[in-house]
């Protein structure tokens, strides 16, 4: 069976390995696309299957006959960093690391869809991904940060109140 | 105690280690000599900036490799059987059949593992406790024959006990032989009975915390694999010298023919501290079957047996003067630890939070069929936290004093518990600075409005845990012949940032460029002793001896650049992986190691004694809160935290320390607990589903900040470990905010809706 994975035509066997996850980790050996519970209920094992976000722990192989699948290891182009990687560097974006491929396609696939999020759809669209570290705070900062970094200007007003008693 | 060792001075000496809470007394070498400290004044560059994590590349784009993404060739993959009930005897299980399934290589059950393991007993004492393994090509195959085999297993069951109530009734069936319940431990000093007497307001109130999971998204693992008679074990790990140790000893090998390699690891929190079944499980097929095998928990292993942190029951009464002055503190606790475990001990913060002449503390352990507890962020601390600062808000309030001023009247000047002095504590600071953050007002507030649907309130609470870390902890320091720096020492980097930070020490020692410095960690075989990275102990115990180690190959540097350059030594100085001649640039560490050939500069730090001084981190958070009174849904709106840790190596990564821990305190707060079918024995929420973690759509906006500053008298580098602190405070602000907002307490955890339509009903 064929899949294009981040872009290359790769092969699988998809009686070896009944879900997604496993098919890219097992036979086609890349394993950026984290196993965190098998059972849909983490999101570290977050891919794109034809640009939609999908589990892929819960995605049957056999049903991705043709499909184009991104992970995180097809978000760099090349040699250069998608905005969302460098952001998450320079906002610390990821603690130990073991979710953040999976919070780079989710919040890849929200910029797709809406280049400027509030920070309330970036919470809720984001809320599929656990981070046991805590990072969410930071990863909001960094999605936040490419967001407004790519030009016209977001609403926020219905952003949670400010943290400290002197803002409004 | 710094400066140079003499001739007649000891080179061993005892010194005292606080570890997760518990005082250790260890035989410690003198280190030939330590830096002077860095004090708060000192004009240091690298160290208290913020680059991005050495490994953040890695992260980012799936390169790191987590123990779950290790391969070697030929793997084989285990899968560990469990028990379904709660207590009973194994009569029979079926390993024959499923020795001939398709894929399968092997088959272990009751017997087959040497008894140090503890593995595949008959007798059961949990749900989860491992009977069986199998072992096969694939994980799909392990995994089916798995199911086939739990569906052979047959048990004897008796009565369990999975709540505290039961395992203390009357009739409790037996958990363990020596009976479910500990000799109390009680600690007590001056006179309760006295300091309520001369109370003029008492508060008592009856606290429970529930079990929570770590619950971290990487799953405990191994890969183990055998070259002849010695042992790789590739293991997602808070301590290799401790998995080492464990492996060393069940399996009746040498230390030396044991070699643990840790390189990424999808977090900890506490649970991982040592060699657990999958380890065992790993090793074992893997030398009887001639292949490296895998063996990692799947996520219902994970929530079911795999450490947590147990509940309490705190029965607690503060007594105070008229003026908000504490005359006595007593606490009756009950800790249900499960099937073993330590103290992890609600009652120590009880004796080291508040300047109060009088204190008792009674603490019970109470065993239960349930898989046992382990160190959890915080240990005995987030739990005693959560009563001790609720009983001390509900005594604010009886009193019509501000919560903080009542704090402040009480701040402890010194640690009682262990009778020492503070090397610092500016806890004070951190309530002011918060106070300030936050908007905090110390008027009294009014009472809250009890009708409208929407409910708002301010709570406070602080915290202190004690992070001044210890020896043992050795490093080495290297610099490679093209001025290249690596920095060895047989830590582990959690996901907290210690790769960075080490790396960050080391560069600003020696006087190197960041990025020539790499950290090189996790390898028992290769690389010097550290410790587990428990307690928050990491930055206060490694960072010294990396320190050391690069003071010391600086030192070579230096003396070697004199005689080539023909430079008397104090002409010289370092920075910017240059020497500097009279503070201009004249060689680079590339040209001078070119120059000097084959000659290898290797510097060699070590962690000195501790000062005789309580080092702990504090700090105070305050929240706000709004509850929905008609669901009970609670919505923390905002929280301020603010902590004193001496020095910060990295603030950025610091900062996200204390996100993490506010995150978890949140979950604490109001979603996380375990819950155990009482009649079955079996857990109810052994899932990411149902055990509820936050989510980003529960986190407030958190400000949460350092004081700045040093602490020189805590170790040369100023530096306390900060990764369990901020935890601690969380759950209790919150509860504070709660009670505030609906002007009921809430005595339980977490504040789930129900709780809080129960105490709304009264
Ligand atoms: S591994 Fe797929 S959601 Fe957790
Ligand atoms: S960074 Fe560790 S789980 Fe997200």
């Amino acid at each position: 069976m064929k899949l294009s994975v981040n872009g290359t035509p790769r092969d699988v066997d998809p009686s070896r390995s009944p879900t997604l996850l496993a098919a890219l980790r097992d036979q086609l050996e890349l394993t950026g696309a984290k196993l965190g519970c098998d059972h849909g209920e983490c999101g570290a094992c977050t891919v794109r299957l034809n640009g939609d976000l999908v589990y892929a722990c819960l995605t049957l192989t056999a049903a991705c006959d043709g499909a184009a699948v991104q992970t995180v290891e097809g978000l760099a182009d090349g040699g250069t960093l998608h905005p969302l990687q460098q952001a998450f560097i320079t906002h610390d974006a990821a603690q130990c690391g073991y979710c953040t491929p999976g919070q780079l396609l989710a919040a890849a696939a929200l910029l797709d869809q809406r280049p400027h999020p509030t920070d309330d759809e970036i919470r809720t669209a984001m809320s599929g991904n656990l981070c046991r570290c805590g990072t969410y705070p930071k990863i909001v900062t960094a999605i936040r940060s490419v967001a407004d970094a790519s030009g016209a200007s977001a609403t926020r007003a219905d952003a949670p109140p400010s943290a400290t008693g002197d803002a409004p | 105690m710094s400066g140079s060792r003499d001739a007649k001075s000891a080179r061993f000496v005892q010194t005292i280690v606080e570890v997760e809470g518990r005082t250790e007394t260890r035989i410690v070498e003198v280190p030939a000599f330590e830096p002077a400290p860095w004090t708060a004044d000192a004009p240091l560059t690298i160290v208290g900036t913020s680059p991005p994590r050495v490994d953040a590349f890695e992260k980012v784009t799936g390169r790191a490799r987590y123990t779950a993404d290790t391969v070697r060739p030929g793997m084989l993959h285990a899968v560990i059987v469990r028990a379904p009930i709660a207590k009973g005897t194994l009569t029979s299980l079926d390993l024959t059949t499923v020795r001939t399934l398709p894929g399968v290589r092997g088959a272990l059950g009751p017997g087959d593992a040497p008894s140090a393991t503890r593995l595949f007993r008959r007798e059961v004492s949990y749900a989860g406790q491992p009977l069986a393994a199998v072992c096969a090509e694939s994980l799909q195959d392990a995994e089916r024959a798995a199911a086939v085999l739990e569906a052979s297993l047959a048990f004897d069951r008796v009565p369990h006990a999975v709540t505290v109530d039961d395992a203390i009734a009357a009739d409790a069936p037996l958990v363990r032989r020596g009976g479910n319940a500990t000799e109390p431990t009680i600690v007590e000093r001056g006179d309760v009975t006295q300091g309520l007497a001369d109370a003029d307001v008492t508060i008592t109130r009856e606290y429970r915390t529930p079990v929570a999971l770590h619950s971290a998204l990487e799953p405990h693992g191994a890969v183990c694999e055998w070259t002849g008679d010695h042992l790789t074990i590739w293991e997602s790990t808070q301590g290799i010298f401790r998995v080492r140790s464990d492996v060393a000893r069940a399996l009746d090998l040498p230390q030396g023919q044991v070699r643990v390699l840790k390189d990424y690891m999808g977090g900890g929190f506490g649970a991982k501290n040592g060699a657990g079944a999958h380890t065992y499980t790993a090793a074992l097929f893997a030398r009887a079957l001639g292949a490296p095998v895998r063996c990692l928990n799947d996520r219902r292993a994970e929530q079911t047996d795999s450490g947590n942190r147990p509940a309490t029951v705190q029965k607690v009464t503060v007594g105070a003067r008229r003026d908000g002055t504490l005359t006595a503190i007593v606490l009756d606790a009950l800790v249900p630890l499960g099937v073993s475990g330590w103290d992890g001990g609600p009652a120590q913060v009880y004796h080291e939070m508040y300047a109060c002449p009088n204190i008792r503390t009674t603490e019970t352990c109470v065993y239960i069929n349930a898989s046992g507890m382990q160190a959890f962020r915080g240990p005995g601390y987030v739990e005693g936290a959560f009563a001790l600062e609720g009983a001390i808000n509900a005594l604010a309030h009886a009193l019509q004093i501000d919560p903080v001023a009542l704090r402040l009247t009480n701040l402890a000047t010194r640690d009682d518990r262990v009778d020492r002095e503070f090397s610092s504590n500016r806890l004070a600071e951190c309530y002011a600075e918060g106070m300030r953050r936050f908007g905090w007002t110390s008027a009294v507030p009014p009472r809250p409005s009890t009708v409208s649907r929407l409910r708002r309130g301010r709570g406070v609470a602080a915290q202190t845990w004690p992070t001044g870390g210890g020896p043992p902890a050795y490093a080495n320091v290297r610099i490679n012949s093209d001025g290249s720096v690596d920095v060895l020492t047989g830590t582990q980097d959690l996901g907290t940032g210690s790769r960075t930070i080490l790396a960050q020490i080391a560069a600003e020692a020696l006087g190197a460029r960041l990025d020539a410095v790499r950290a090189v960690i996790g390898d028992t075989e290769r690389l010097p002793y550290a410790g587990n990275s428990w307690g928050s102990m990491t930055t206060p115990s490694v960072g010294p001896a990396v320190r050391m180690a690069a003071d010391d190959a600086r030192t070579q540097l230096l003396e070697a650049a004199a005689q080539l350059l023909e430079t008397p030594v104090d002409r010289l100085t370092t920075r910017g992986s240059q020497v500097l001649r009279d503070g201009v640039a004249a060689r680079s560490f590339a040209e001078l190691c070119r120059a000097l050939g084959k000659l290898q500069i290797v510097g060699h730090g070590s962690r000195g004694p501790n000062p005789a001084l309580a080092v702990v981190t504090v700090g105070a958070q305050f929240a706000e809160v709004e509850v929905d009174a008609e669901t009970g849904i609670v919505r923390v709106l905002r929280l301020v935290a603010v902590h004193d840790a001496g020095r910060i190596i990295n603030p950025a990564l610091a900062e996200s320390q204390l996100h993490g821990g506010i995150i978890q305190g949140i979950g604490y707060a109001v979603f996380e607990e375990r819950h155990i079918d009482r009649t079955h024995g079996a857990p109810l929420n052994a899932n990411l589903h149902d055990y509820k973690v936050p989510t980003m759509a529960d986190i407030p906006a958190i400000d949460a900040s350092f004081l700045d500053g040093a602490d020189p008298a805590a170790n040369h580098v100023g530096a306390r470990g900060i990764a369990e602190p901020p935890i601690i405070p969380t759950a209790p602000a919150i509860a504070a905010a709660v009670a505030d907002a609906l002007g009921v307490e809430l005595c339980a955890l977490p504040l789930t809706p129900w709780r809080v339509l129960g105490a709304l009903a009264g």
